[in-house]
């Protein structure tokens, strides 16, 4: 009976896994399709591959740079919230002062703010100090809105680790940011890195900073989609290619951090 | 603002409402005790704190300037003069396409938000129950939710494209779509449509985080109600949705706010039409900012987004939370 | 109002005559040569920006042999449509200058011009330093998509990119066939041709609607989109109708878009529907085009500068070869098509606004206009339509008909509210949620109350 119960359900859970990724399969075929068969009436599941798709758009039309591009963004942006956040959030973590829990609700508001209306003042303001068109506008603007995330996140994690720890680390003589640094960094690793895999993939696919931000040159590959539909028609193919390239670095990081990225996005909740 | 209150009740409350089931963590820190003095946690808070005032509060400070004003990028006559309250006073009494908007966001977000919380529960619940290694498997389920939102409303638009869609072909077929439409032809399935993709999109967040909320689950309050003689179903109602209560909260708040700023899928796949049918908030603020240019009355209209997603936020917040402390006992 | 553009004739002989009489005169001396006048600004690099299509690429691919004989360098960014233009926009108003000069469509003018933010060119072209002599727009462009295009309140501003008008496309292959033809005959009573007028385009439309056989009569672009206003202008203007009653696209004149001339083309234009495949409410410009070479449809209304991946690109069309071009049909407001066009223009806070108009002198040239005529251009300069190479082209003829009779339209700041206004009503119309006569009215009350009291409603709401 049990065992039935179990195969119905793994049953139902393959059914859902199918639905879940027939659209992302079908984008990985349309990337190895020639412009016929994309268009064809009835859909093609078996066909004659093209590889053309890649070189096209990524050589001829010259999107190689932006993976770059997209990299260097991401990085930097991740490094920086981290280092900006974590501090942070060790400090929601172990200290109690007055409005604590304001400035931490604060944090969480950030998420509130619609980006399409905060986008062109701060355009006007990274114009202002002369940092538009530079990759560290989009940089600063992205580590900002990941802030509250960081922030969020490694306060479950560094809760976690009793005190006693930062207490002992003291006792050795290192100074309270040197235990930070060198004991209470280490042991939060795991979180860390979820939560830094996190603001990487919220950064890689943020369109509308990126594309108000950021030079032709220093544009990331979201800005370049756009660019392959034209009134002279979609190129379907070329579209495809760049997402499943889009999507592979997401999706290899996933997988490696996939279970300290539950706990970490939980800790907020059933963690103070 | 009441908001700042329950965040202050919040965290706290559900925190021990998971420990008082762990009793090898420490509980309850003491209260007023600074591990860290002022001296050592000012420079570890300030840079943070400094970054998010000057990039994120001032431009929402020139935003809610803006909105006081009639700037328009567009409109030679509007050159930025202060005109108080004046766009707020048209937006609310005389702009229907800003209501018609307001309620369509109101249902997408309730619907979209409603099925992804009973999808993404059943499934976290399936996989808790009956899957023993879950690593591989969370991870493909994540991937309709890591994929580029950009990318999200193209491959909809491939799949449901009337004449070459792959998914278009099989409704076609087994006849849940008649030959003779299409589904972003027929204004009746539009929003419909939508939602069902932000459901699939969003679905695994809602698995996700509940699946690690189940995981996380105590043991002795399962043991003692099997004891005492609870049913399944009891202890499902009675302790598992209760416990789960917080992160419930969690859950559907992120994905609530999320859910009210939707933009990227809509616009690529229908524009907001046919005609307003699927004339979302955000995509009406796109209009009036980066169409008309006319930054003062869309400044207004975010500034309206931003207050009703706190409220909405807050109100939702006080409730569950408070409600969970009453059913934890406190 | 038609407005005439000039006999086409008449021009090309000036042209010529004119071009003969400046070769005599450089033989003679009298020596401007781009080498000379660049030399000022020899290392300089200038920066622009546009649509990213075939007219562009072909820029990028000609610039290079601008900078090797003037040393000034040409960087080119290419965004798609909306992004172009949103890029310009923050630039322009941030006044930071970084583009020299920009390529945008003429719809934009108005709010550039008012607000200040681009130079008109006749400081230009008044320096005997920086003119070439040879270049003379007043006689080698088409005067009137010249001034629709890059002229505002009598002023020129720049000069026309492409010239861009919409015609009708038709399968040659299906309207000539025999056995379709007797059928036709049989069924309508009279020959199987290429539409001339809106009665034939529908009978036409109807006759090869077979959707067992996956072919369509005709397919309109009627998704909330720009495309769809773009669309609907052909009709409107073709029986008669228009939006202001004005004379240019930067004058202001009474609303006139619920005229009984509107409301019956927007009605007309509706009725094409049931001829549609079935998403074509789903459809702007990308769609159609790939029905179009996938031999779906038998003919639509569509951009002359589209016309290349249809009718010569064998790696993206199926109908090479099957495809014929003519003007949109005839209907009460006689044969017209609309102008459309993508200009050059200086922003006043350019930093190498001389620079800038070299280059783009260059590109107006004429062997530059052809090469990037021939590679999915739509020059303005009727003595490119001229050469041979361009009249092999299947789409020549109809195309210099249509840049002939192509009427104006807004340029106004508020005109892309005005196609907001429009567009969004359009779509309620075709997704019946209203009548024609509701959407247009709203529209007509809409657009009064944007454009204030230059604009009062011709034809009131009762």
């Amino acid at each position: 009976m049990n065992r039935s119960y179990k195969i119905l359900a793994v049953g139902v859970l393959a059914c859902i896994l199918v639905i879940a990724l027939t659209p992302y399969i079908w984008m990985l075929l349309t990337s190895f399709k020639g412009r016929l068969d994309i268009l064809s009436p009835e859909p093609r599941w078996f066909f004659t591959p093209t590889f053309d798709n890649y070189p096209a758009v990524f050589i001829d039309k010259a999107y190689l740079p932006l993976v770059m591009n997209s990299l260097v963004i991401s990085i930097a942006t991740t490094v920086l919230s981290i280092c900006i956040g974590a501090p942070a959030a060790y400090v929601f973590a172990r200290n109690d002062f007055p409005g604590k829990e304001d400035l931490f609700f604060f944090f969480l508001t950030t998420r509130m703010a619609p980006p399409i209306s905060i986008a062109v003042p701060l355009f006007m303001f990274f114009t202002l100090i002369g940092l538009t068109d530079t990759i560290y506008s989009v940089v600063i603007a992205h580590t900002t809105f990941n802030l509250s995330l960081v922030v969020w996140m490694m306060r479950g994690f560094f809760a976690e680790i009793p005190k006693e720890i930062d207490e002992a680390a003291m006792m050795d003589g290192r100074s309270r940011l040197g235990a930070f640094v060198r004991v209470i960094i280490p042991m939060a690793a795991p979180g860390l890195a979820a939560t830094a895999v996190l603001c990487f993939i919220l950064s890689w696919n943020e369109f509308l900073y990126a594309f108000i931000l950021v030079a032709f040159e220093g544009r990331p590959l979201t800005v370049g989609i756009p660019g392959l539909i034209t009134p002279h028609g979609t190129l379907w193919g070329q579209v495809a290619a760049v997402a499943v390239v889009a999507t592979l670095p997401i999706l290899i990081f996933t997988f490696l951090v996939q279970k300290h990225l539950v706990r970490g996005l939980t800790f907020g909740a059933v963690k103070g | 603002m009441s908001s700042q209150r329950i965040s202050r009740i919040a965290p706290r409350e559900s925190a021990t409402l998971h420990r008082e089931h762990v009793p090898d963590k420490p509980l309850q820190r003491p209260r007023g005790r600074f591990l860290l003095d002022r001296g050592a946690s000012l420079p570890l808070i300030l840079p943070a704190t400094i970054l998010v005032l000057i990039f994120l509060v001032g431009p929402f400070g020139y935003m809610t300037y803006t909105a006081m004003t009639d700037l328009s990028y567009a409109n030679p006559d509007q050159n930025g003069a202060f005109v108080g309250l004046d766009n707020f006073r048209h937006l609310v009494r005389n702009d229907p396409i800003f209501w018609h908007s307001f309620w369509l966001t109101i249902r997408f977000v309730l619907v979209a938000v409603g099925l992804e919380f009973v999808f993404g529960f059943a499934i976290a619940w399936l996989i808790w129950r009956f899957v023993e290694r879950q690593r591989l498997l969370t991870t493909l389920f994540l991937v309709p939710m890591m994929l580029a939102p950009v990318a999200v409303g193209l491959i909809w638009r491939l799949l449901l494209q009337g004449d070459f869609g792959m998914v278009t072909h099989y409704l076609h077929k087994v006849g849940l779509l008649s030959q003779s439409s299409a589904v972003f032809s027929s204004p009746s399935l539009v929003m419909p449509t939508i939602i069902a993709i932000d459901v699939w999109q969003w679905t695994p967040f809602v698995t996700l985080i509940i699946l690690a909320g189940l995981m996380s689950l105590p043991k002795p309050p399962f043991e003692a109600a099997t004891m005492d003689g609870a049913g399944p179903w009891r202890q499902f109602v009675d302790i598992l949705l209760p416990l789960l209560r917080p992160i419930i909260a969690l859950v559907l708040l992120l994905r609530a706010i999320d859910a009210f700023k939707e933009f990227d899928k809509v616009f690529i796949l229908t524009g907001g039409g046919p005609g307003t049918i699927s004339e979302l908030l955000s995509i009406y603020a796109y209009r009036v900012n980066f169409k008309n240019w006319d930054l003062g009355y869309g400044a207004a209209v975010a500034f309206m987004v931003y207050l009703v997603v706190l409220i909405m936020c807050s109100v939702f917040y006080k409730a569950v939370y408070w409600k969970s402390a009453g059913a934890a006992g406190r | 109002m038609p407005r005439s553009n000039g006999n086409f004739r008449a021009l090309s002989m000036t042209a010529a005559f004119a071009t003969a009489a400046l070769l005599i005169q450089t033989a003679a001396g009298n020596a401007w040569s781009l080498e000379e006048a660049a030399a000022p600004y020899k290392g300089v690099t200038i920066r622009t920006i546009g649509e990213a299509l075939p007219p562009l690429e072909a820029m990028s691919a000609l610039a290079p042999e601008f900078e090797e004989r003037t040393g000034i360098k040409v960087e080119i960014e290419m965004y798609e449509h909306s992004e172009a233009v949103s890029k310009v926009m923050l630039d322009l108003n941030s006044r930071r200058g970084r583009y020299d000069f920009i390529i945008q469509p003429h719809r934009e003018l108005g709010k550039f011009v008012t607000n200040g933010n681009v130079q008109p060119v006749d400081a230009f072209l008044e320096s005997p330093e920086l003119r070439d002599p040879e270049f003379k727009p007043e006689e080698q462009l088409y005067q009137g998509l010249w001034k629709e295009i890059s002229w505002y309140d009598q002023k020129a501003f720049g000069f026309p990119f492409t010239a861009l008008s919409m015609y009708m496309w038709y399968r040659s292959d299906l309207l000539t066939d025999e056995k379709e033809k007797e059928g036709f005959k049989a069924k309508y009573g009279y020959e199987l041709a290429p539409a001339k007028n809106w009665d034939e385009y529908r009978d036409i439309a109807e006759w090869f609607t077979r959707a067992e056989e996956g072919l369509y009569g005709t397919a309109l672009q009627g998704k909330r989109h720009e495309a769809l206003w773009y669309e609907w202008l052909n009709f409107l203007y073709s029986f008669g109708g228009d939006m202001l009653e004005a004379n240019s696209g930067s004058e202001c004149g009474p609303v006139i878009v619920n005229s009984p001339q509107a409301i019956a083309a927007t009605e007309y234009y509706k009725s094409l529907k049931e001829f549609s495949p079935p998403d074509t409410l789903n459809y702007f410009w990308d769609d159609v085009m790939a029905l179009m070479q996938q031999g779906t449809v038998t003919q639509l209304i569509m951009w002359n500068d589209a016309t290349y991946a249809v009718a010569v690109d064998e790696s993206v069309s199926t109908v090479v070869g099957k495809m014929g071009f003519d003007m949109v049909p005839e209907g009460e407001g006689g044969r017209v098509a609309q102008a459309e066009g993508w200009t050059y223009l200086i922003p006043t806070a350019s930093k190498n606004k001389e620079a800038a108009y070299l280059f783009i002198q260059w590109m107006m040239d004429y062997d530059q206009q052809l090469r990037q005529h021939l590679n999915g251009g739509a020059t303005a300069r009727p003595d490119v339509y001229a050469s041979p190479e361009v009249q092999e082209l299947p789409y020549a003829k109809a195309s210099m008909a249509a840049n002939e009779v192509a009427k104006p339209k807004p340029t106004l700041p508020q005109s892309a509210q005005m196609t907001d206004i429009l567009v969004r009503e359009l779509s309620s119309f075709l997704a019946d949620e209203k009548t024609a006569k509701e959407a247009l009215h709203r529209s007509a009350q809409e657009i009064s109350a944007l454009l204030g009291s230059c604009a009062p409603m011709k034809y009131p709401v009762e």
